[in-house]
């Protein structure tokens, strides 16, 4: 049999930290053939990250291996000195980082750090280098290649930069390659690109490669097999098919079935008298401008033009319905919900159940009772230095002003409905999981018993299985008190799960709102469809 | 930089210097004793008050005075000494030269010195190498300039004789001479100005040896150095810029106290004779050179940033 580009047998991986021994990866086996593409999933902190550090020698001074082999061909990398490592990095193993805005240097042009490579590696002159970069850059689907290599990172775009990292991988054509979540940071339409050039390559080259990712649908259409790790463990090994259609471990069930999938529906469709109702928020040509002119551009009587945010979008949330608002980033999905939250000025009209609100001036104390947002990420939106019943507490005594026992027993039943503990209430945020603290935000949120709850992209930040508990809990909610949402995601499949209607947003206008059954049937709209065909359906 | 930019930023300087002529002209203007009673004494007769006033124009309304001033300054002749009867602005001028280039090589040396302590620093962080760095310029920031001042004339020009305790000498006279005289003030400058540079090219280079580029850089196999000084440094460096500037301002006025232990008879020096002297003249030329000479260095720093950082763009 031919010896896998890349084993790894028995390897074990600790981190010393102050509270103790964090077991990181317990007793590890894999192995990829050359051209093969191994999956590796797993939620966070289930140690894929260490095991590509562990891979490429790069661990932190914390890290402790407890036995286990690292093989690249025959070569043991555990073996190896540094000097012998820093030759094999870039040579014989790539790597290709979740962030391209990141993972390259600001101040040096493109060409540059691609150049460094093929002369580190290959002994080239810096002309040869050049010439050589900028037919990877051709090879990577880049238009005018020597144009891209004097360019800066800022100068390009994320996509293309990702194509530049991809190049640099490839560049001395490395038997093994780690893809770290390299689409997580891109739009839904550049990442189906991106992936569609790692297909080409990967077939073109042959090469080993692991294929890091949390999110199972995309795993499922680029591996040939998957492996399953949790909390270090390796779960379930196997062909992707069979791993995430018929998964042996309970695990891997819980895994898989958190997954959302676009033809199971979560919610029960609006009755025709509720599909009828008035609307509950009308919103009438709301626009939104970015950037006001600097004192300085005052000064010398400059006019600048302003960044449109929205433009002229109206839409209707009716009493209890959920409409979900899709679009990339920087579409105005946000824009959105800040204007409707009075956090961003607005011209145009909303009307809240029959009284117009035009500014930021009319959201008096009812609007802001009944329309409550809550955020992406917990941890900035939870104040670090304010207990859980504190925050709790605040909307409150802004809107009820209850007397002390009540006020904390109102407290102790906003906790219980999103099923933490009352005990939760002298907590700090710090002491609390990514998902207990979304629900403290959900809590402080339906303080006010609102009736509509805009929730902005707030399970992103979230590992797929804490997000499925969170929009069941949302959902259970949303039956108790008839709240309606207005559900801003980038996520298609979660969103046709839980919408009623959905509303697609680009580049600040909206472009169209359909119910979920006719968005299921084909959406007319071209850039509708090409957010639907980008967009991987899990298998199994 | 877009040279529609550069212009405007000229612009600004010219706008900065012109509020700064106001102020200067103003507190001149709330002094209690205006400048024929100072040139006088308390004791002068009416009469002689009165004809002096006459001959330097004070009679006039003060937006008259402020105008026939402005409009020498623009031509560069800043009056008249009250102290030597002689014209203000050559006199000041020379002393600008004087107190620039002890600028000059005191960030040049200091830059030599500061730069490779805050590497090493940032590359052996939490390890002996980097307390030593530490404590040793903490002792540089801290101690008092006469302080250090005394100790290197005590050792380099008393005990080991290899020095001149003071006095300046043109470099346009004896370029070596010059520099010998040149030397101590240097080095008690740079002294005290190496802790802050050399904190924040270690805090800088820290951060940026743990950023996603950097690890990248690493794990495409780049050898140790080339990470450090490609990657690491060029980008540590670029706010050290802006604290380079900001020292420029104190080098011209922050340093009298080493200006005169060493009897350099630089602009900050000249500026407090003319205090002393309520030379009213020469205070307010001192005080826009030096408004001047700090706004153009904040402009060639920002002018380096943006050829260093291609995302500044300014606008």
């Amino acid at each position: 049999m031919e010896q896998p580009a890349l084993t790894i047998s028995g390897y074990s991986l600790d981190y010393l930290t102050p509270r103790g021994v964090h077991h990181a990866l317990v007793d590890i086996d894999l192995a990829i053939a050359r051209g093969e593409v191994l999956g590796l999933v797993g939620e966070s902190g289930s140690g894929k990250t260490s095991l590509a550090w562990s891979i490429m020698r790069y661990l932190p001074g914390n890290a402790r291996e407890n036995g286990g082999r690292i093989l690249l061909g025959r070569d043991d990398l555990r073996a190896m000195a540094p000097a012998a490592i820093e030759e094999i990095r870039g040579r014989r193993i790539g790597m290709v980082f979740q962030d391209p805005s990141t993972s390259l240097n600001p101040t040096l042009s493109l060409g540059i750090q691609l150049a460094e490579v093929l002369e580190r590696h290959r002994g080239l002159t810096r002309r040869q280098a050049w010439r050589e970069g900028e037919q990877m850059l051709a090879r990577v689907g880049l238009k005018d290649p020597p144009g891209m290599m004097r360019r800066y990172p800022h100068e390009a775009s994320g996509g293309e930069k990702q194509r530049v990292v991809i190049a640099q991988a490839f560049a001395c054509q490395p038997e093994c390659i780690l893809f770290d979540e390299p689409t997580t940071a891109l739009d839904v339409i550049t990442a189906r690109q991106i992936l569609e050039l790692f297909a080409e390559l990967q077939a073109e080259t042959g090469v080993a490669s692991l294929y890091i990712s949390h999110d199972l649908a995309l795993v499922s259409r680029v591996a040939d097999r998957v492996a399953v790790l949790h909390h270090g463990n390796m779960v379930e090994q196997g062909q992707v098919a069979g791993v995430f259609g018929a998964p042996r471990e309970a695990y891997t069930r819980r895994l898989v079935a958190a997954v959302p999938r676009p033809d199971r529906r979560l919610v029960a469709e609006l009755g025709p008298a509720e599909a009828a109702a008035a609307p509950l928020v009308a919103a009438r040509g709301v626009s939104v401008e970015y950037g006001r002119p600097s004192a300085i551009a005052r000064l010398f009587g400059r006019d600048r033009a302003p960044v449109v945010g929205n433009r002229a979008v109206s839409l209707d949330v009716r009493p209890g319905e959920i409409v979900g608002v899709v679009g990339e980033s920087g579409s105005g999905k946000s824009t959105l919900a800040r204007a409707l939250t009075g956090l961003n000025p607005f011209s145009g009209e909303i009307v809240f159940d029959g009284r117009p609100v035009r500014g930021i001036a009319d959201m008096d104390g009812a609007y802001r009772r009944d329309v409550q947002i809550i955020f992406q990420h917990p941890d900035s939106s939870l104040n670090p230095r304010q207990r859980i019943g504190e925050i709790l507490a605040r909307p409150l005594r802004l809107h009820d002003r209850l007397p002390g026992a009540a006020e904390a027993a109102r407290i102790g039943e906003l906790l219980e409905q999103v099923r933490l503990p009352a005990t939760y209430a002298g907590r700090y945020p710090h002491q609390l999981s990514g998902g207990e603290k979304q629900r403290v935000a959900i809590a402080r949120a339906f303080a006010t018993a609102p009736r509509l709850v805009i929730c902005d992209e707030i399970t992103s930040a979230l590992d797929v299985s804490v997000q499925a508990a969170v929009i069941e809990l949302l959902l259970d909610l949303r039956r108790r008190h008839g709240t309606a949402y207005l559900f801003i995601t980038h996520d298609l499949n979660l969103v046709r799960q839980i919408a009623h209607r959905i509303a697609v947003m680009y580049r600040g206008d909206l472009v169209e709102v359909l119910d979920a059954q006719a968005f299921s049937a084909g959406p007319t709209h071209p850039y509708t469809r090409s957010l639907v065909a980008a967009v991987p359906v899990p298998v199994g | 930089m877009s040279p529609a930019y550069a212009l405007k930023r000229c612009g600004l300087i010219v706008y900065t210097l012109l509020v700064v002529s106001l102020i200067v002209f103003a507190i001149t203007q709330v002094l209690p004793a205006d400048a024929a009673t100072m040139l006088l004494g308390e004791n002068a007769t009416a009469e002689a008050l009165a004809a002096v006033r006459e001959r330097l124009g004070l009679e006039a309304p003060v937006w008259l005075q402020y105008a026939r001033w402005l409009g020498g300054v623009v031509q560069g002749d800043f009056g008249t000494s009250l102290r030597t009867g002689l014209p203000v602005a050559p006199l000041m001028m020379e002393a600008l030269g004087r107190s620039l280039l002890l600028a000059l090589l005191s960030i040049l040396l200091m830059l030599a010195i500061a730069v490779p302590l805050g590497v090493i620093a940032a590359v052996r962080r939490g390890r002996a190498a980097d307390l030593i760095v530490s404590v040793l310029s903490y002792v540089g920031v801290s101690l008092p300039e006469f302080v250090t001042a005394t100790v290197f004339v005590l050792v380099l020009a008393d005990w080991l004789q290899i020095l001149p305790a003071s006095g300046y000498v043109a470099p346009t006279q004896d370029p070596l001479r010059a520099l010998q005289h040149l030397a101590l003030p240097v080095l008690t400058v740079s002294v005290i100005l190496v802790a802050h540079v050399s904190r924040m090219v270690r805090s800088e280079l820290v951060d940026v040896l743990h950023s996603d580029y950097v690890r990248a850089a690493r794990l495409k196999g780049m050898k140790p150095r080339t990470v450090l000084l490609r990657h690491g440094l060029r980008n540590a460096l670029l706010p050290t810029i802006t604290i380079v500037a900001l020292d420029v301002g104190y080098l011209l006025g922050g340093v009298i106290v080493v200006e005169e232990i060493f009897a350099i008879p630089g602009i900050g020096r000249q500026l407090i004779v003319a205090i002393q002297a309520r030379d009213l003249p020469a205070i307010q030329a001192g005080a826009l050179i030096m408004a001047a000479t700090y706004s153009v260095a904040n402009f060639a720093a920002d002018l380096a940033y943006a050829w260093l950082d291609k995302r500044i763009q300014y606008d």
